[in-house]
């Protein structure tokens, strides 16, 4: 490959494959046809995935990385394409998904003359990106390239653009990828400061009522068994935050459950109780704290990230650990005394059982009126024994799916969560399942939210890709109506939903489809989804003024979290 | 003491690229922040950029803002 010489499409391509890209997630326009006609030679070695639309490229390229930790790739032509990018790319970032979206620009000397599908994508996508560059040369290509990969992938990873114009795709240029890159800005710290270790170990050892809080991080850094030997060594309980689900065995007798807003009981209450919190690879987000001058007020926080902008960002902290959460992890196991927290973690025996008794039993146990989303999730986490990825949307079946499907492998739980973007989960499962083509991948979406990305039915059936989606369906937003109910006295502004015929809508889209509206008749019809072979659809008919407890309300405390 | 805005006034060296100042800018737009003063120009030993600008803003707020123009790839050194 040294010193050939290539068109830029063609550089942009050769780029792909030196960092090992298998599969892009695209939609071809205008101002990138030069790519996408180099691309014709190229899908022996190059899987193309045609969306049917961009915003769902982004999300399935978020999909493929949550998975694989590579980043997605996803390639878009100027103007209302790249725009159309824009929700993914601030999903993205929110989440910290590693995600490379190249967009076709208009030619050189066209920029800034408001010319036929030109945007600002610079403009637009600066303050939602890790980083972005606009290539108008062709021989920038090697080096943008690699950068961008770099950037993507370490330390906390990101979305970043490269808006590249037509010129630079048609232009022809020495392609010489580089080996050696020049970053003078941006130098991660993977290895924790051993002072800061000391110092943590210290307060570890001193603590009587600990607790570990998790995040995205730990799988991020593929810290989880760091993390599980850490905790069974020092006894402490462990709790989840929606994105660090999967990466701590449900089953294990220190695992407490989700922290957050519509988290388990348990360990929002003792979070208030405790004296000392260990955060691994996660950022106190509000819908984890809640009303944050009454958070963990008798605890000493450590904090572990590779991002030193999350400390004390949005709680004070005491220790800061900046670095890798698996070396920080690995480093503090070897550092701290063995010890046992039995009382402390007897503590939580009682609010589980008052959440199991006033809300969990209620919701799993089959009802004969009505189906719930607890039921159904339930059973499928039975049905399918915790080893199926899940994707799920947005709102109320977002939370029924965190709660009750418990995963027994790390990755497997997606969604979008720091942005919450209705219609994440049907595009970023058919990235899930390009990822994982030899595990089961399930779609948990809301009627509301189905329809937001309702067009990848079409993608679903050209690739033929077998992703399951279980629709919940209550024809409401639900969750918005769930607070419209609580909060502004029940009343339902714009929260009724007049929704398509779902089957129907399938079969246009030639997507085999059932739905269910019986109890006793889902077990039947999640065998028949799971057991297909093909891409399946099921419509199941939830109790439609469902709400989601325990919750956290705005403006309370962790500790004043409602069972009802 | 706490609520009381302070003037910051902050160094920031940069590679000499086009649309760093734009990043810098665009953080303290988000948190609406007011600049003051900015005088951006490239110092001719080292060639890097170097934005002098300064803003009024509570303490708390000022540092969590310096640590976000911190994480511009671009960025390399901010000096207060």
């Amino acid at each position: 490959m040294k010193n050939k010489k290539l068109t830029g499409a063609q550089g942009v391509l050769e780029s792909l494959l030196q960092e090992k890209v298998d599969t892009i997630f695209g939609y071809p326009g205008g101002t990138i046809i030069p790519v996408y006609d180099a691309l014709y030679d190229y899908q022996e070695k190059l899987k193309h995935i045609l969306v049917r639309h961009e915003q769902a490229a982004g999300h399935a390229a978020e999909g493929y990385a949550r998975i694989t930790g590579k980043p997605g790739i996803v390639l878009v032509t100027s103007g209302p394409g790249a725009t159309n990018l824009v929700t993914a790319i601030a999903d993205a970032m929110l989440d910290s998904v590693p995600i490379i979206c190249i967009t076709g620009q208009v030619a050189t000397p066209l920029l800034g003359t408001d010319a036929f599908q030109e945007a600002d994508v610079m403009g637009i996508t600066t303050p939602i990106t890790k980083w972005n560059y606009q290539i108008t040369t062709a021989d920038e290509i090697p080096e943008v390239f690699a950068k961008a990969f770099h950037i993507a992938k370490t330390g906390r990873p990101g979305p970043v653009v490269i808006d590249i114009t037509k010129s630079a795709q048609t232009e022809t240029f020495t392609f010489n990828y580089p080996t050696h890159l020049s970053l003078p800005g941006y130098k991660p710290q993977l290895t924790p400061d051993p002072t800061a270790i000391e110092k943590a170990s210290k307060l570890i050892n001193q603590s009587q009522k600990p607790l570990l809080l998790i995040g995205h991080g730990v799988l991020i850094s593929k810290a989880e068994q760091a993390l599980l030997n850490f905790a069974e060594k020092t006894d402490i309980p462990v709790a989840s935050t929606l994105h660090g689900l999967s990466a701590f065995p449900t089953n294990h007798k220190l695992y407490k459950g989700m922290i957050g807003m519509h988290g388990n009981y348990a360990p929002n209450i003792l979070t208030n109780s405790a004296d000392l919190i260990i955060a691994v690879g996660m950022r106190f987000d509000d819908r984890v704290t809640g009303n944050i001058s009454k958070y963990a007020k008798k605890a000493k926080i450590i904090h572990i990230d590779i991002d030193p902008a999350e400390f004390d960002k949005n709680i004070p902290t005491n220790i800061q650990i900046l670095g890798d959460a698996k070396q920080t992890i690995t480093a503090l196991e070897k550092s701290v005394k063995k010890s046992n927290h039995t009382s402390w973690i007897k503590q939580f025996n009682s609010y589980e059982k008052e959440e199991f008794t006033k809300v969990i039993e209620k919701e799993i146990r089959p009802n004969a009126k009505h189906i719930t989303m607890a039921y159904a999730v339930n059973l499928l986490s039975e049905m399918t024994k915790g080893e199926a990825i899940i994707v799920s949307d947005v709102g109320q079946n977002q939370m029924a799916a965190a709660r009750y499907y418990k995963s027994n492998q790390p990755n497997s739980c997606i969604t979008s969560g720091g942005l919450g973007t209705m219609g994440f989960a049907l595009p970023a499962a058919i990235g899930a399942k390009i990822a994982a083509p030899d595990r089961q991948v399930i779609a948990i979406v809301g009627d509301g939210g189905f329809q937001m990305n309702i067009q990848e039915l079409a993608t679903l059936a050209q690739e033929n890709l077998p992703v399951k989606i279980i629709i919940l369906n209550n024809n409401f937003l639900g969750m918005v109506r769930q607070w419209q109910e609580l909060f502004f006295e029940k009343r339902y502004s714009f929260v009724n939903l007049k929704n398509p015929n779902f089957i129907d809508i399938c079969k246009g889209f030639f997507i085999p489809a059932e739905k269910v509206e019986k109890p006793d008749l889902l077990p039947k019809a999640i065998t028949k989804l799971l057991n297909s072979k093909t891409p399946q659809l099921l419509e199941i008919i939830v109790e439609k003024e469902g709400s989601v407890f325990p919750m956290i309300p705005t403006g309370a405390a962790v500790d004043e979290m409602r069972l009802s | 003491m706490k609520n009381i805005k302070k003037t910051f006034t902050i160094t920031i060296f940069a590679e000499n690229k086009p649309g760093v100042l734009y990043r810098v800018t665009n953080i303290l737009l988000r948190k609406k922040i007011n600049i003051e003063s900015i005088h951006s120009f490239k110092d001719k030993t080292t060639q890097l950029t170097k934005i002098v600008l300064s803003f009024e803003e509570l303490e708390n707020i000022a540092n969590k803002t310096i640590k976000q123009i911190e994480k511009i790839i671009e960025v390399i050194e901010i000096k207060i």
